[in-house]
């Protein structure tokens, strides 16, 4: 029952799996990301208060909703590195926690071109974006905490401690600071329901870009994965078949 | 083989005052915080404004930033001479739970750097010209507050203690998360300089500070089984 778990953890297995997927997720990623960017450009009507402004909404916000996936998702590779001792999950964990500053600066420096022009300023030490900038630095401590240990099994170990901990820190941290001071607006509702603030004209385009920044997100996180999985299994016999036959 | 059985409350007995009697014989370990937080006070009127309007204002946000890096300098001393002299492997051989024994460094660890700045705060408060009737929450919210700090840092020491350099590491580690207690602290100070009740603010650092009672000695010292292997 749990072979195809263990399997899971083989980086050969990955590497073969990842490959076969790779060219649907890109292309999926490509074809929303084009529609997306397109819809939301050219055609989503001007917001009735915002203008055109309101375009940055659509690269904003996927942003900053996936940025908020990467502590958990490192916390539950640093818990299967800790339990199964599965070399897998370390090189995602590895591999997140880079492309998980990126994302979250993206989200902070395109929410402050938006709050540059809707709130007059480029900063304001609001709740989420306080939240957002000490997600940021715990992200960066948990890269220079892999970098400061040169033994890749200790450095594993040591980053799933801080990434899990870090992760329970996270809520708290956005509790406090939200509890500290907010002026962010809350996430309207997506939806059909009648409630909904806005037109689907709205909504749709928004969906559609928050799925492709997903696949965006997945593209990255598999092409970095399995460089790392390259890099570290770089004397096993089928990497060298692999580079041998390339 | 007779061997004499030690109970887990002697040993965290044990470790506690041994810590304590390191502490009382290098004395440079309770001076040099208290220090630091003294200077790092000082800084602030400098830096800022001698106008005591204004530094009534920031005083409670620049004692608990005070107490904070004070209390992060003084952590490198809580593994690093015990790593140093191979003590903290026997600690970590020992039968004993690992959580009681880090637990007992920590406490050890607080009464040396934390307890000092705790109780010279009204002093420092009295200088920043801290309105006198927030003293008791401010007193109260650093005797609740502090030992959380102490009980985060551990962690990142503990994970870092086999570094060679790690002064800068540590404060990128350890510093963020801390900003819960911060917050709440200087909440605290301010809502009821506006006249709202402490109690809310006292149960949410006494919160914070049963869970990680609870919590942070199991994480400090499942790094401490990683740091040394």
């Amino acid at each position: 029952m749990w072979q195809w778990f263990f399997k899971l953890g083989s980086p050969k297995w990955f590497y073969e799996l990842s490959g076969k997927w790779l060219p649907w997720l890109v292309a999926a990623m490509s074809l929303l990301l084009v529609i997306g960017i397109t819809w939301a450009l050219l055609f989503v009507p001007p917001d009735y208060q915002q203008g055109n402004t309101i375009r940055i909404m659509y690269i904003h916000v996927p942003f900053a909703s996936i940025s908020l996936a990467f502590f958990p998702l490192m916390a539950v590779a640093g818990t299967i590195t800790l339990v199964w001792r599965m070399k897998l999950a370390d090189m995602v964990a590895k591999t997140a926690a880079p492309l998980g500053a990126w994302f979250t600066a993206l989200a902070l420096i395109s929410g402050s071109i938006w709050g540059s022009d809707i709130w007059g300023t480029w900063w304001i030490w609001d709740g989420r974006l306080t939240s957002m900038l000490l997600q940021f630095f715990l992200l960066v401590g948990v890269i220079s905490l892999r970098s400061a240990l040169e033994d890749t099994d200790a450095a594993a170990k040591a980053c799933a401690v801080l990434s899990i901990v870090g992760c329970i820190n996270v809520f708290v941290i956005k509790y406090s600071v939200d509890w500290w001071n907010t002026l962010h607006q809350p996430s309207s509702p997506i939806g059909m329901a009648g409630d909904s603030a806005n037109g689907p004209e709205i909504w749709v385009p928004l969906v559609i870009m928050i799925v492709a920044v997903y696949l965006f997100f997945a593209v990255s996180l598999i092409l970095s994965t399995r460089n790392e999985i390259l890099q570290r299994e770089r004397r096993s016999k089928w990497v060298q078949e692999l580079l041998a036959s390339a | 083989m007779t061997e004499r059985r030690i109970t887990t409350a002697a040993a965290f007995r044990a470790t506690l005052a041994r810590d304590l009697l390191i502490a009382y014989k290098r004395k440079n370990d309770i001076i040099n915080p208290f220090m630091f937080f003294l200077i790092v006070a000082t800084l602030f009127p400098i830096g800022i404004s001698p106008d005591p309007q204004r530094l009534g204002e920031i005083a409670a946000g620049v004692l608990w930033i005070s107490a904070l890096l004070a209390a992060m300098l003084s952590m490198d001393n809580l593994y690093r001479a015990d790593y140093e002299d191979g003590s903290l492997e026997q600690l970590l051989l020992s039968p004993h739970p690992l959580y009681f024994m880090v637990l007992a460094k920590n406490i050890s660890h607080w009464l040396v750097s934390g307890l000092p700045v705790v109780l010279a705060s009204p002093l420092i408060a009295y200088m920043l010209n801290l309105p006198t009737d927030v003293y008791f929450a401010l007193f109260m919210t650093l005797l609740l507050g502090t030992p959380v700090l102490s009980l985060l840092g551990s962690i990142g020491v503990a994970l870092t203690v086999g570094l060679g350099s790690r002064g800068l590491i540590l404060a990128v580690i350890t510093l963020p998360m801390s900003v819960p207690v911060l917050i709440a602290g200087t909440m605290a100070v301010q809502q009821t300089l506006n006249g709202a009740p402490l109690t809310a603010y006292l149960a949410i650092l006494g919160a914070m500070l049963l869970a990680s009672i609870t919590l942070a000695p199991l994480a400090s010292a499942a790094a401490l089984r990683i740091s040394i292997n």
